[in-house]
């Protein structure tokens, strides 16, 4: 296929696309969400395939890991399995790709999904960790990286190895960064400078002899020198190992042998990539969340309010399927429920709390008193609003001028006979936001049958403890009117802004959820050297998963000291939660973090150690061996490891507190 | 620069350059155990990071259709679980991708790769299949395409074309060889290559390199063909030539449809002598089997038997974790084989194959008095055992031998050594080609 029939196919393709992305944007303001602009490009299969291995942009860094996405990628494309539906990028504004061979459904699908992930990027707070610091132009800079980086690696003055391998060093860290805090605050955590060697600087001073010996003398020097040192020692470790070998890191001269400033280019690449690592930690902070967030508004969009056209329904909801249905603990199953969950236990808590003011209903009596089959059919929505069509628009105007739940003005236009508007594909435009509320109201869905009426005592005595108008309305009829159905989205708005997935799975993966969805934890067993279930208990479940999304599922390792043993050293410590690291590979990073630092690397951790006799025996007798915690020191000096018993005082710096993430039951085998 | 050159880079890591990266690189592996995707070989090259030890965090898992009990073993550890994976490279972007590969396609390639020939055969079962999208047309709608076969034929085609150029190209400097003559070589050697293409490689054969080799027998003693599979291992399927004439278009007929049912009873000892190492090559050999099978057959069923001294039958799941420490008795599993195939799975009706493996240790004659006489009981297309001996065999371990010696020329019996990874597709193939030539 040649380029030119490429670019007109992408044209055709774009040009279809016009109308459902103007329309997915208004029908998603409309809904309550404020995307950042997106811009829609088309590309083809290939262009997809490099965007995905890029991360989602057209330009990056030289480096052999794009190479090996791609690759990927590409093997997965020739068999024709994997099917890439869309990508989008972070940046505002957003820039979203679709593939032009997608059917029409599937693009629709697409640009509803990339909406409410624009809308995530924007109003996340995490996302504005990054985005609100300075002018937030995401592609830019990373085409700025990708050209500066370039630059070096065709300099001729510098190998192109050695940036490859010093890009690599630098990558091994990119997780151990300060996620929490934006990346001027992480940098500008103070910490006591380490001692330059004053001696140099006295030195360059040309100061005489006389004065040396007067004012500057050894015991002085000393005295400086140990109160420098003294001040080096953290009080607080350092969660920023990048910006701390930014600032205090060296290269290794194999010429003099010794530890020498970093070239001004290693400095700016561990700059570019430190600031990148910052920019891709909030995607990765709150992957369940956004993908079930996108998950959710494209299901709103596509399936209830029928964005995609009737007879693309089919194709839609097999799209869905497949999506949703891969296998394991899926982000975007799992996200999507939460997000249903929340909207429902919302909506059923003000529900609620409007009963419970009815005359003679209270928390102890609400079960027998309420009739829920009643409830449902009260909550139903107006069969005006609810079969909004071009057809019904005089239903509509029946309502009256301040009706809040009509939109007025596109009534007027459609009234006066606009035809523009093409109502019979998009009834949508006649409702406002409190309108569509009502329309696709989550307690009267037939999946949530049942739902209202599962409400627990605790939750309803909760609601009415300091409930002082307990007795506004005298039926359930006037109770139920003055529902608020937009409680739920409006609260669903408020979670995206403020958490990120591990606050999120804490506060609302509900006992509820894990039985119904037949979740259970795991570990290995030392004895029968399987994994096996260790408990299907809803806290352990919860515990095991908090875990795997704590810290991006990664074990916590900070600096605790850039002048260790007072020869400059640098003391790395895993901060020690009762899973121990994988230490072939903190083995293979300390060999690379001594790139970064130029002189000898230390990492403190704890292992955990079986005594063979005492597994054979618990084997034999079905039990679980119990291992012995051993704290560790492990040096790399270049060349090789030695390993050393940790300073018992050094030991209670990184010693587990109170977590626990282990769900073994006692009595398993 | 740009992504070519990210590619030539990363092609070149661990290899031509980058040794220290090379304990990092790890490659795609056939048959995912317990899942029911194949893996294509791919070449991954992960970064060190910090990260937690696999064993020592646990996981969280998802029961399908109830939650399990707790103790239950899990075989391996779900892929995909939450973000404990392992990092997958692109996932910083928000796309979604999936990565199969089915058993009838695997069933094809292997066959393709191996030669093989192997047709389901008799005991079919009729049954009234209902008016689905079954029968095929050249011309139809575009939304009927047959996209499965489609890629199917291409895939085939692409076997059948590919040829190793580098071979070729070697030949082209033998000393005093024309690009007719060596044409002719590569007909005489099976060889699918055109003359256009050697026409135009002739011509870019630099002049000082003519002559490398006296004759074309030196050449192919000093020159290492490469197979196919490993061609695809380095370079991935480049492109599948789809062609037009392959295209066919499903409509909906009612027809009466032949079933071809298959059971295999996999068998494994589990006794104390199975150490770990054998255990995962049984796994290795078996799983690419199931495969296969399940692939060339309509409706497969399968049987899991461990047994020490003693046999009993067991889920798939559970089937290559069992360890036990009794003693080893062979014929306790084949007695139970008899029984499940004769009550479940009767011979008019069922293509049986039962593969056994285990270390070839047995107790003294249970062998020939008793093994011997059951697998000539049995009817089945194929016996097949497998020995896993890593590290030679040991003195006691004669029973594949004596299977061998008694029954190696009944046609439908088959003994295979395994003694590392690498012997696998050895292994797989003499099993396989076994029940090909066998009528």
């Amino acid at each position: 296929m040649s380029f030119r029939r490429h670019r007109r196919d992408a044209q055709r393709e774009a040009a279809r696309l016009d109308e459902p992305v103007r329309e997915a944007g208004a029908l998603a303001k409309k809904l309550g969400l404020d995307p950042y602009p997106v811009n829609y490009w088309v590309v083809n299969y290939d262009e997809m395939n490099q965007l995905i291995a890029y991360g989602g942009f057209q330009e990056r860094y030289p480096h052999w890991r794009w190479g090996m996405t791609y690759d990927r990628q590409r093997k997965t494309d020739q068999f024709g399995m994997g099917k890439a539906f869309e990508i989008v990028n972070n940046d505002d504004p957003a820039n979203a790709f679709l593939q032009e061979s997608n059917s029409l459904a599937d693009q629709k699908a697409v640009i509803t999904h990339v909406e409410a992930h624009s809308d995530f990027f924007k109003n996340n707070q995490w996302f504005g960790l990054f985005s609100d610091e300075g002018q937030f132009a995401a592609a830019a800079m990373l085409e700025r990286h990708a050209q500066t980086i370039e630059r070096y690696v065709e300099n001729p003055e510098i190998s192109r190895d050695d940036v490859e391998k010093f890009i690599d060093a630098v990558l091994c860290l990119e997780d151990t960064i300060d996620q929490h805090r934006t990346i001027r605050e992480a940098a500008a955590d103070e910490d006591g400078r380490i001692p330059g060697d004053i001696r140099a600087q006295l030195d360059s001073l040309d100061i005489s002899d006389d004065v040396r010996r007067e004012v500057f003398d050894e015991a002085w020097l000393e005295g400086v020198e140990e109160a420098e040192r003294e001040a080096a020692k953290l009080t607080d470790p350092r969660k920023d190992v990048l910006a701390y070998v930014r600032e205090h890191g060296m290269r290794y001269d194999e010429e003099t042998g010794k530890a020498e400033e970093m070239e001004p280019w290693q400095k700016d690449v561990l700059d570019m990539l430190r600031e990148e690592a910052y920019y891709f930690a909030a995607q990765k902070m709150t992957k369940v969340m956004n993908e079930g967030w996108a998950a959710y508004w494209e299901s709103l969009m596509m399936g209830d309010e029928r964005f995609a056209g009737t007879d693309e329904f089919i194709t839609y909801a097999d799209h869905q399927s497949r999506v949703l249905g891969s296998p394991g603990l899926n982000p975007y199953k799992l996200g999507k429920e939460l997000w249903e969950y929340i909207e429902n236990s919302t909506n059923r808590a003000e529900v609620a709390d409007k009963l419970l003011r009815v005359k003679g209903v209270t928390w102890r009596n609400f079960h027998e008193t309420v009739d829920f089959d009643e409830v449902q059919t009260l909550l139903r929505a107006d069969p005006a609003i609810d079969g909004v069509s071009a057809d019904s628009l005089d239903e509509l105007s029946e309502l009256g001028p301040d009706e809040p739940r009509v939109d007025h003005e596109t009534l007027d236009r459609a009234l006066s006979g606009d035809e523009s508007l093409d109502l019979e594909a998009y009834p949508w435009k006649l409702l406002t936001y409190e309108g569509l509320a009502e329309r696709h109201y989550s307690l009267v869905k037939a999946q949530n049958r049942g739902f209202l009426s599962r409400i627990r005592r605790s939750e309803l005595e909760q609601l009415s403890r300091y409930m002082f108008d307990d007795e506004v309305y005298d039926s359930v009829e006037e109770a139920v009117a003055d529902v608020d159905k937009t409680a739920g989205w409006d609260r669903m708005r408020e979670i995206r802004e403020s958490h990120n997935d591990v606050t999120f799975l804490d506060a609302f993966l509900s006992e509820e959820f894990v039985r119904a969805n037949h979740y259970f934890a795991y570990e290995y067993s030392q004895s029968s050297r399987q994994f096996r279930v260790s408990s299907s208990e809803y806290r352990d479940v919860k515990k095991k998963l908090l875990f795997q999304f704590t810290n991006f599922g990664k074990p916590t390792i900070a600096v605790y000291d850039g002048n260790f043993d007072n020869r400059g050293e640098l003391l790395l410590g895993h901060q020690y939660n009762g899973v121990i690291l994988d230490m072939k590979q903190a083995k293979g990073v300390l060999e690379r973090v001594y790139h970064l630092w130029g002189r000898p690397v230390n990492l403190m951790t704890i292992t955990k150690e079986f005594d063979e006799h005492e597994v054979e025996v618990a084997r034999r007798r079905g039990r679980e061996p119990t291992p012995e915690e051993r704290a560790i020191r492990v040096r790399y000096d270049g060349e090789s490891f030695d390993e050393h018993d940790l300073d018992p005082e050094l030991e209670a710096r990184i010693a587990a507190g109170e977590v626990d993430y282990d769900t073994k039951p006692d009595d398993w085998l | 620069m740009g992504l070519r050159d990210d590619l030539e880079r990363f092609r070149e890591v661990g290899e031509e350059r980058r040794e220290d990266l090379k304990e990092f690189i790890s490659y795609g592996d056939l048959g995912a155990s317990g899942s029911k995707d194949i893996k294509i070989p791919i070449k991954v090259v992960d970064l060190p990071e910090f990260k937690y030890d696999r064993l020592d965090m646990g996981g969280v898992g998802q029961g399908k259709g109830g939650t399990p009990d707790v103790g239950q073993p899990l075989g391996q550890p779900q892929p995909g679980d939450g973000e404990g994976e392992d990092g997958e490279p692109g996932e910083e972007g928000a796309e979604h991708e999936y990565y199969e590969m089915d058993p009838e396609q695997f069933a094809e390639a292997l066959d393709e790769e191996l030669g093989l020939e192997l047709e389901p055969k008799g005991k079919e079962v009729i049954e009234e299949v209902e008016g689905d999208f079954t029968d095929i047309t050249r011309s139809g709608p575009h939304s009927t395409l047959d996209f499965e076969r489609l890629f199917k034929e291409g895939l085939k085609r692409k076997l059948a074309m590919d040829f190793d150029e580098e071979f070729v190209r070697e030949a082209m400097k033998v000393d005093g060889t024309s690009a007719r003559e060596v044409f002719r070589w590569c007909r005489e050697q099976n060889i699918l290559v055109s003359m256009a293409w050697i026409e135009d490689e002739w011509s870019r054969i630099p002049d000082d390199e003519r002559g490398t080799w006296a004759s074309f027998e030196e050449m192919e003693e000093n020159v290492e063909r490469t197979t196919a599979i490993q061609r695809i291992r380095r370079e991935g399927l480049r492109e599948i030539p789809f062609r037009r004439e392959d295209e066919r278009y499903r409509h909906p007929e009612v027809i009466e449809k032949k079933q071809s049912n298959v059971v295999v009873v996999n068998i494994r000892d589990v006794s104390g002598s199975m150490r770990e190492t054998k255990r995962e090559l049984v796994e290795r050999t078996f799983t690419p089997l199931d495969w296969y099978l399940t692939g060339k057959y309509d409706h497969a069923e399968f049987v899991y038997i461990a047994h020490d001294a003693e046999a009993w039958e067991v889920e798939r799941d559970e089937f290559f974790g069992i360890r036990s420490g009794g003693g080893t008795r062979i014929s306790s599993a084949y007695e139970l084989a008899k029984e499940v195939l004769d009550e479940r799975y009767p011979w008019r009706e069922w293509n049986r194959y039962v593969f056994a493996a285990g270390d070839s240790e047995n107790s003294s004659n249970d062998t020939k008095e008793r093994v011997v006489p059951l697998m000539q009981e049995i009817d089945a297309n194929l016996h097949a055992y497998v020995e896993t001996q890593p590290g030679g065999t040991a003195i006691n371990a004669t029973h594949a031998e004596e299977v061998e010696r008694s029954l190696g020329e009944q046609g439908n019996v088959v003994v295979a050594y395994v003694s590392e990874p690498d012997d696998v597709i050895d292994a797989i193939y003499t099993i396989l080609s076994t029940e090909a030539t066998a009528e």
